[in-house]
């Protein structure tokens, strides 16, 4: 069996009549930035819900540090060290954005309780720049911190798998390279980066692999310079019509 | 590192105890009647406040509350008959009060949307008809505490006690981890659970620590009343008023809580007084529930807030538009 830290195995999961993820394995190495692409609808965003427990998966099996956490629920998988952010920012909008962050110490892996969780909750804020907004309510943030405050509540649960969902959309050129810079450095830190993104240069530039979904199923796998030139993405991404005028 | 900001704690519960010590020396200037007021005072701020721990916090309304009211009066008047000194039998009510919180809870916390609220109204009438229908609680006509129990120097004072260590225990679980954890599952309970947060379980502690509360108030209410029946404890317009003090202060706060009920004793004391207004207080409450929803859904804490708010601001902002 691999030594990988996180295994997915044919994960195959259908909401009625429609295969959300059909068959898709993957393997995560310990430090790794991992990319996952596709098209919208391509269900990224489902496999990151079954990697954390916030979907069961129809049938296949998820594996991480060797243990099965499929069919964990999801406070289980994030106390094992699995977390996630939401694509749609979901903040507690009437805490502030340091009560925010306080309940991701309080609880996932480390459960920190007074100064050793207020000390990780500065640390926390320093790291994503929040620090300056941590008295005001959550409801009050721009979308480019409060996807900051996504990341920051996840990092707070001390995980060692973070799973980002999108954390790049919406934001302008200078906050991409600022998240850029964060995830790199997280990554150096010793954590393992799953990414989803739309920003096609950022997940190239950021990426050691890349995994490429489209309707539910794996089409490529591999470095970023091998995956983006294999024709099945590219057609993906630009349609056979672009392709065939782009070869003439 | 940060130190909490102590305002948080400790001016607020440095006040809830300066309270505490004028209400115990009290008695020493007020007659019995002020003082029964005092007492039906404290009694629904016990309630509200404990309703609200986990209706308030963790955004969970319960309409059953009468049932751990009842376990309670109801564990204290049978233990008390049994020659038991009265004082004694508190913390098995309490217990009994949580244990059948977590009965009610465990089927239904797991279920999202209105399945809690619904369960409780259905549960708290169960326990009614059955209270009402055994030999053992003496059945629709209750029972009576045995001579010798009344003293109401002490139930007061117990009773004031309650009240304070209910508000301090709010104040406290506000900035606690719990707090926290409550008021994440109330705002957005995947986020929570996303986090790790389990939403079940912190929905069962507060629960539990709220119906052991009431239940506690449910004891004291036996021995100060002496007589209890399925129609005084168990009452579901004792659960709605339940519901409707901590919404019309301000549901979620510590304050808020503690105002709804004094104006609800406070008008409930005044109207049983005018024969005439007698059996008009729940239409008040109504019309109060309705004025809260319609104009302030954060309860009269909000309004004031509000205003703070709006006195901050510039003079021509102030002006409200027409």
């Amino acid at each position: 069996m691999s030594d990988a830290l996180l295994i997915a195995s044919s994960i195959t999961k259908s909401f009625g009549g429609l295969l959300a993820l059909n068959g898709v394995s993957f393997e995560v190495e310990a430090g790794q930035i991992f990319g996952v692409i596709g098209p919208n609808g391509a269900g990224k965003t489902t496999l990151f819900s079954c990697l954390v427990g916030a979907a069961r998966p129809t049938s296949g099996e998820i594996r991480f540090l060797g243990d099965r956490i499929d069919g964990l629920p999801n406070w289980a998988v994030v106390s094992r060290g699995v977390v996630r952010t939401h694509q749609i920012v979901r903040p507690f909008r009437q805490m502030t954005v340091r009560e925010n962050v306080s309940v991701g110490a309080h609880f996932g892996v480390g459960r920190r309780r007074g100064a050793e969780a207020a000390w990780r909750v500065d640390s926390i804020l320093e790291k994503t720049g929040l620090a300056g907004r941590a008295e005001s309510l959550a409801g009050t943030l721009s979308i480019g911190e409060s996807k900051r405050l996504e990341i920051a509540r996840a990092l707070a649960t001390e995980p060692s798998v973070l799973c980002l969902d999108e954390v790049m959309g919406g934001l302008n050129p200078s906050e991409i390279q600022g998240a850029m810079t964060l995830i790199r450095s997280l990554r150096d830190s010793g954590l393992t980066v799953l990414l989803i993104e739309h920003h096609v240069h950022a997940v190239v530039g950021l990426s050691d692999r890349i995994l490429v979904l489209n309707f539910g199923e794996k089409i490529a796998e591999g470095n970023p310079g091998v995956v983006m030139s294999d024709p099945a993405v590219m057609s993906a991404y630009l349609g056979e019509d672009e392709l065939a005028g782009a070869a003439s | 590192m940060t130190i909490r900001p102590p305002s948080r704690i400790v001016r607020p519960a440095a006040t809830v105890v300066a309270a505490l010590v004028l209400l115990l020396l009290a008695p020493r200037w007020l007659d019995r009647g002020t003082l029964n007021d005092l007492w039906s005072i404290a009694f629904a701020i016990v309630l509200a406040s404990a309703w609200n721990i986990l209706g308030g916090f963790a955004g969970q309304i319960s309409i059953g509350y009468s049932a751990f009211l009842g376990i309670g009066a109801y564990t204290t008047a049978l233990l008390s008959l049994k020659g038991i000194g009265p004082y004694w039998t508190l913390p098995l009510g309490a217990l009994l009060g949580a244990a059948f919180s977590y009965v009610v809870g465990l089927p239904t916390f797991r279920l999202r949307g209105p399945y809690f609220t619904i369960a409780t109204i259905g549960v708290s009438e169960a326990i009614r008809v059955y209270a009402a229908g055994v030999s053992y609680t003496g059945g629709s006509s209750g029972l009576r505490m045995p001579p010798g129990t009344f003293d109401f120097g002490r139930d007061y004072a117990a009773m004031m006690i309650l009240a304070a260590a209910v508000v301090l225990l709010s104040i406290w679980i506000r900035s606690s981890a719990l707090g926290k954890a409550l008021s994440a599952v109330r705002q957005d309970i995947d986020a929570a659970e996303a986090l790790g947060v389990q939403s079940t379980r912190v929905k069962l502690i507060a629960h539990a620590l709220s119906a052991g509360i009431v239940a506690l108030a449910g004891g004291l209410f036996a021995i100060n009343f002496q007589y209890i029946s399925p129609g005084s404890v168990f009452d579901f317009r004792l659960s709605l008023s339940i519901v409707l003090m901590p919404i019309v202060g301000g549901i979620g706060t510590v304050a808020g809580p503690i105002l709804g009920a004094i104006i609800f004793s406070y008008l409930q004391i005044k109207l049983l007084s005018t024969p005439a207004l007698r059996d008009s207080y729940l239409f008040l409450y109504g019309g109060l529930l309705m004025l809260v929803m319609l104009f302030e859904p954060r309860g009269l804490v909000g309004a004031w807030q509000r205003l703070q708010g709006l006195m901050r601001l510039p003079m021509r902002r102030a002006v409200p538009r027409v």
